[in-house]
């Protein structure tokens, strides 16, 4: 406050001047002209304002000292991060995406080109790991189109294949509001890629649009539960027979807030929530922080054996890395039991969420690209890299960082914001408060308006589009034919990056 | 804000539309009496047509949930005006519109109270 000017002085003028001005203008008001008075109102409402500010209310100091003065500070302050978004932040700057990553994915979603000019805006003696190309770049046209297959391992009949590496990953009906989700939903559906539902329970919404469609199973086991949050064998079974559910993610923990459960207040559970989730009105529901049946190693193995044999799809698990030892012994208990899930989603301590709190968010698990590294080194060094897949997600919202995460043993990729962004987010960072001012994590009707279903289903199909025509060149100028020969080896990879010092980790200490 | 408040709010919102409705719609159609009055402020017709549309305004913001306490701030700032307008040019002698006016003040103010926590810039600030 202090500086060249002296608030506290002009503030002091301020509250004699307004009440100064009130009489002034009664003054006017009586011997000019009665249209005064709008003035004298107003200004004797401030004087009341003012007064209240000084005198009765004691919560905020600053209004006690300066008054009406105090508040434009609150004011300010209030749309800081607006401010700073438009007009001081640096393009490489915000976080946690800048205005280059997002710009990138505006216009892709928007078809238009993306070429940039002069130069790098990174920093290039930072440390950040770059991509290799061949000094031989192959021919697109003899580059084998890509595909995966989840479940071939088991020799499933209902077995899903995919013919692009991209995911939409998982958000909730809840998180997002209806029309984000079809949308979505639908934007998918256009490109030919499936869509995690959330943890949201039946995807009435999903369904609705005929995509394909990974069920995700939360803690909760919202619409597959029984009351005490066990699961409902027949409704799953019932769930996985719909045509458009094409794979069950058993999510165990997720980068935004690993190791840490949640609760829907029971002002939320409106009654189609209620249905939709299978849980009671009135009251509040718990989300554990871990399945009630998934207690250690064996139990974790034998719930994805059941799972699997209810679902008759292939089933994964999604997870969020902490210490490399915990899914090590995990993978023991997998060979032991010789159940293996069809998918292992690692999932990035950079993951977003609709809520979390802060201490989880920033603080916990491990970031995706060691963590990565790390679920690839030890199935490979447990010879069963062949019996499952591996999906990435944490910020891999554009073509580089996905090929990086293909490199480092991912099979395909997800996505939650980058799907988020080409939907229109601007990044206002509110989707826990109902106020996403795009429409996209509210349900307020009148901010769902300006999102036209039918406009933003295009915007994905078009980002995907985008990635899948960078892909292939980034494959082209890698001198790769073949999707599975993305590798390591073609990543440069400085020595003071996170992925550096999990590589050394696991090469020093073979128990991790 | 518990039940019996929000009642309270309630009819005291409804009273001040019950009231707003006829004198914002003899101001806006001209009647006599209003055009006299307005004569005796210098405020005719435009004046008479501002108050009018203000009264109309506020019923309107008065009579939805979510604008209430905006609608109460106004009607509290009109009400004002009408005070010294009795009390510097028009007097308490001739009607009882004077008395109303004060009474308007204080229901209006009233509602305000009741309804602090939805004055958004303010319920940011303190919360
Ligand atoms: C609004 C929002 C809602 C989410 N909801 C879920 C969820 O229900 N279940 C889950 O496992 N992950 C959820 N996530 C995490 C994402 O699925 C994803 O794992 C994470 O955001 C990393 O991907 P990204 O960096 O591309 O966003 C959510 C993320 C966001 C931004």
């Amino acid at each position: 406050m202090a500086g060249s000017v002296d608030l506290h002085k002009i503030s002091r003028f301020a509250n004699l001047a307004i009440p100064s001005m009130a009489v002034l203008f009664f003054l006017g008001g009586h011997y000019l002209s009665f249209y005064f008075h709008f003035l004298t109102v107003t200004f004797l409402l401030l004087t009341l304002v003012n007064l209240f500010y000084l005198f009765i209310q004691k919560k905020h100091t600053l209004l006690r000292n300066f008054g009406i003065l105090g508040q434009a500070r609150y004011i300010i302050e209030s749309i800081g991060p607006e401010m700073r978004q438009y007009l001081f932040a640096n393009d490489t700057e915000e976080r946690p995406f800048n205005r280059i990553e997002r710009s990138e994915i505006y216009r892709k979603s928007k078809g238009i080109d993306a070429a940039s000019a002069f130069g790098s805006q990174l920093n290039f003696d930072n440390a950040e790991v770059k991509i290799r190309h061949s000094m031989y770049p192959v021919d697109k046209a003899d580059i084998k189109p890509y595909s995966l297959t989840f479940g071939e391992e088991r020799g499933l009949e209902n077995s899903y294949t995919i013919t692009k590496p991209y995911m939409v990953s998982a958000m909730s009906y809840g998180a997002l509001g209806e029309k984000a989700v079809r949308a979505l939903s639908r934007g998918a559906r256009m490109a030919g890629i499936a869509m995690n539902t959330g943890e949201g329970g039946t995807p009435k919404y999903h369904m609705a649009e005929g995509g394909e469609l990974i069920f995700q199973m939360g803690t909760a086991k919202f619409g597959v539960r029984n009351d005490d949050g066990s699961l409902n064998d027949d409704k799953l079974r019932k769930l996985c027979a719909e045509p458009t559910i094409k794979m069950v993610e058993i999510k165990l923990s997720q980068g935004a807030k690993p190791g840490k459960g949640g609760l829907l207040p029971k002002e939320k559970i409106t009654k189609e929530i209620s249905e939709l989730r299978g849980v009671p009105m009135g009251k509040d529901v718990v989300s554990p922080a871990h399945h009630i049946e998934c207690v250690c190693k064996k139990t974790t193995v034998a719930f994805i054996k059941r799972v699997q044999d209810i679902a008759m799809i292939p089933v994964g698990i999604k997870l969020c890395i902490g210490k490399t030892s915990d899914f090590l012994e995990m993978v023991l208990e997998m060979k032991a039991q010789n159940i293996f899930p069809d998918f292992i989603a690692v999932d990035g301590a950079e993951g977003g969420t609709g809520a979390a709190p802060k201490a989880f968010m920033d603080g916990y698990g491990m970031p995706l690209l060691p963590a990565l590294y790390s679920v690839n080194k030890i199935l490979v060094r447990e010879g069963v890299r062949d019996k499952t897949k591996i999906i990435a997600a944490g910020k891999l919202i554009n073509s580089s960082r996905q090929f990086i995460a293909l490199a480092l043993g991912a099979d395909a990729i997800y996505s939650a914001r980058g799907f988020m962004l080409s939907l229109g987010c601007i990044q206002a960072m509110l989707c826990g408060n109902n106020t996403c001012p795009v429409g996209i994590t509210t349900h307020d009707p009148s901010l769902q308006k300006g999102l036209i279903v039918e406009e933003k289903a295009k915007r994905i199909a078009n980002y995907v589009h985008g990635l899948e025509h960078d892909f292939y060149e980034m494959l082209a100028a890698s001198g790769i034919r073949d999707t599975k020969d993305i590798k390591i080896d073609q990543l440069y990879i400085p020595e003071d990056t996170a992925l550096a010092g999990q590589i050394k980790a696991l090469l020093n200490n073979p128990n991790l | 804000m518990n039940r019996s408040s929000l009642i309270i709010s309630w009819i005291l919102q409804l009273s001040i539309a019950a009231i707003f409705i006829p004198t914002a719609y003899f101001k806006l159609t001209g009647n006599p009496e209003s055009v006299a009055l307005f004569s005796k402020l210098g405020m005719e017709p435009t004046g008479r047509y501002v108050i009018g549309f203000l009264e109309a305004a506020a019923c309107g913001l008065l009579l939805n949930p979510n604008s209430a306490v905006h609608g109460a701030i106004l009607t509290l700032g009109i009400m004002m005006g009408a005070v010294i307008a009795h009390s510097s040019k028009i007097g308490f002698s001739d009607g009882v519109f004077g008395y109303i006016a004060i009474a308007l003040v204080i229901v209006s103010s009233a509602i305000i109270f009741i309804r602090r926590k939805q004055i958004k810039s303010i319920a940011r600030m303190l919360s």
